[in-house]
């Protein structure tokens, strides 16, 4: 579903991906770790279609299709979705007609019945509840004013509304109390199916204690250089990444 | 044609002189406007906004034209007022039409004493201790195939405890040049909510005084919203004269293609102990813009004045312009004034969170300038009112228009 090749691509005109190869089937979850700045959070940002985020060698296809081809809202109607490192506040939208707009969009793109208003209100009600988010939240702006902890299961929750095939959750577990973190896994886990692929990006392996992923890979400089099994993550929680890319972490 | 602006002065005064004296204009009316002078390069108060439109000649003759698209009435109390002259009017009890006007302070524009020599005004009394509920829908509409001008002139004048909210609503259509006065004065205990709704096609022009004369101890909350049209320019005068009035003033304009608005307000606090809260939001694109020019004159002897005033505009693209400048004017220490003004882009992590989620650049951004404006228009008082400007307000942010087909 995601076929990722000798990836490279720059921020603002600095490389930061430096040939990065992956590959997501359907029904499995990924962990990408590793240490700051080694490009876990460009990845996710390149596959969303961020501005200055640019691919500027290989390919990423999803679901055969160049992503690089494809505007963020077409990426996002084709059944991608990334759950923001830091989700954004936008006073005087409120996140109702927020997620009116995006469902609309994404729900017709992909062919699926289109809700009307009481039915988005009931789904959109019940996945708030999912994520333990009080309904009165969809009456306010987006993430405006939310805190840290309301602003990541805020995302959880549209990710739920939305059903995406492919899940990207950038560091969704930064800034979250152990109660919230659990909060997140069990809406994520819920997601877990067949035909969908996961992708976690995440410095700690705390969170995958609560999402057990099949593949562990660890990105460094740029490049996917070990991958392995869910033990691979434990091994990294003991000796940190300096053992892999040779050098003592400072963070 | 371009002439040059202070040919196109001179020009101008000739023509409102000779249809000042055509119209019956006489005394002390027509020696005011023999006395001004329309606005010349230099004049500082039009400095960003010319008035070569006007040498089409729209002063040289009578809007007469028909309405193809009359306004909807947004209430059961309605006063139609076409070309300048009133039609019809239905006015519950308490509310009295009349035309034995007061005179109005605080005109400045020439625009405007060309007005008060010639217009008729419509006087809308309302008796003293009466609360009227039903909004009154003030329609000032003007239509004209040819460049010509009309000159509404409308009073507003709540006597000692009344309590009204006007709506005024303007409308025009072809090439008329709309030159209106309005003034609202209030009494002691009076509360006025007043709507200037402009929303007139783009081919029209619209140059305009509201006077807002506070002379009892009165809160006076004004609501204005405005699209840019050929050339659009409002004169705001808040007197706030007797210590305890308040006053507030919220607005947005917006701006698009190649419209034009230019808002020169200024609040005079003469006496101590008053209030006034200004917010207004600016929107521009494609070729758009709009001037904003908010001052805030606290007099000797002010003091206690409470007077603050905020000014956030968003540019929607590049080539779209808006000029913004608090002005205070201060004599006195004991006083409390804040005043901010921004102009900014649309954010494009915003812009970016909205799309990632599937929802088209188009509909993002109109979606980030509503979001922009909504706290003002959440603030509409009148369901009435609100349920009309929301749309109105997202056909202009949506524009439909193709592109090129700007204002003529």
């Amino acid at each position: 579903m995601l076929e990722i090749r000798d990836l490279h691509a720059t921020v603002a005109d600095k490389p930061i991906l430096k040939g990065l190869n992956l590959t997501v089937n359907p029904g499995e979850v990924h962990a990408i770790m590793g240490p700051n700045g080694s490009g876990k959070s460009t990845l996710a940002n390149v596959l969303a279609g961020r501005d200055n985020y640019e691919i500027t060698g290989g390919e990423a296809l999803f679901e055969g299709k160049s992503l690089a081809d494809m505007e963020p809202e077409e990426r996002a109607q084709a059944g991608l979705f990334l759950a923001f490192q830091y989700p954004v506040e936008i006073p005087g939208v409120s996140n109702m007609e927020f997620l009116k707009a995006a469902l609309e969009s994404v729900r017709g793109a992909q062919g699926k019945e289109e809700w009307d208003s009481v039915t988005l209100l009931r789904q959109a009600r019940a996945a708030c509840k999912q994520v333990n988010l009080d309904a009165s939240f969809l009456k306010r702006g987006v993430n405006e004013g939310f805190s840290g902890g309301e602003k990541k299961r805020n995302e959880i929750m549209q990710m739920l509304l939305m059903e995406p095939k492919l899940a990207l959750l950038d560091e969704t577990d930064s800034g979250l109390d152990i109660d919230a973190l659990q909060v997140v896994a069990k809406g994520v886990n819920s997601l877990r199916s067949p035909e969908r692929g996961i992708v976690l990006v995440t410095h700690y392996q705390r969170l995958l204690d609560y999402i057990v992923p099949d593949f562990v890979h660890v990105l460094s400089n740029g490049q996917i250089i070990k991958s392995g099994g869910k033990e691979l993550a434990l091994e990294l929680e003991q000796k940190g990444y300096g053992w892999l890319t040779g050098e003592e972490e400072s963070a | 044609m371009t002439v040059s602006a202070n040919d196109l002065a001179l020009a101008l005064k000739t023509q409102a002189l000779a249809s000042a004296r055509r119209l019956g204009g006489e005394g002390d009316a027509l020696a005011a406007l023999e006395a001004t002078r329309f606005p010349e390069r230099k004049t500082e108060r039009w400095k960003y906004t010319s008035v070569q439109a006007l040498a089409d000649g729209h002063l040289n003759a009578v809007a007469a034209g028909d309405l193809r698209q009359p306004l909807p009435a947004l209430s059961e109390s309605v006063v139609t007022i076409n070309n300048g002259e009133l039609v019809t009017s239905s006015l519950p009890d308490g509310v009295t039409l009349h035309h034995n006007a007061p005179a109005v302070a605080g005109l400045e524009t020439p625009f405007a004493v060309y007005n008060s020599a010639v217009a008729r005004a419509v006087v809308l009394e309302v008796a003293a201790n009466t609360r009227i509920e039903q909004p009154i829908h003030v329609q000032i509409q003007a239509a004209s195939d040819a460049p010509a001008h009309c000159n509404p002139r409308v009073i507003v004048k709540l006597n000692n405890g009344a309590e009204a909210t006007v709506i005024e609503h303007y409308h025009g259509e072809g090439q008329a040049l709309t030159n209106a006065v309005t003034a609202l004065i209030t009494a002691d205990n009076a509360h006025l909510t007043h709507y200037r709704l402009q929303g007139e096609a783009a081919s029209t022009l619209h140059i305009g005084t509201l006077i807002i004369d506070q002379q009892g101890i009165s809160q006076v909350d004004s609501y204005q919203l405005m699209t840019g049209n050929r050339l659009r320019r409002n004169d705001v005068h808040a007197l706030v004269g007797k210590s305890g009035a308040e006053l507030t003033m919220k607005g947005i304009f917006v701006v698009r293609d190649k419209s034009h608005v230019d808002n020169q307000l200024c609040v005079e606090h003469r006496v101590p102990d008053c209030q006034s809260d200004q917010n207004f939001k600016g929107l521009a694109g494609e070729n758009g813009k709009a001037v904003f020019n908010g001052r805030i004159h606290i007099h000797e002897g002010a003091k206690g004045t409470n007077a603050e005033l905020s000014n956030k505009n968003l540019l929607l693209n590049v080539g779209a312009e808006i000029n913004t400048k608090p002005e205070l004017e201060i004599y006195n220490d004991d006083v409390k004034c804040a005043h901010g003004t921004t102009v900014g882009q649309l954010d494009a992590t915003q812009q970016f969170y909205l799309q990632s989620r599937g929802i088209p650049a188009a509909e993002a951004k109109r979606m980030l300038s509503l979001g922009f404006v909504n706290e003002l228009l959440m603030a509409l008082p009148h369901e009435t009112v609100a349920e009309w400007a929301r749309p109105w307000l997202e056909a202009e942010l949506t524009h439909a228009r193709p592109a090129g087909e700007g204002a003529a």
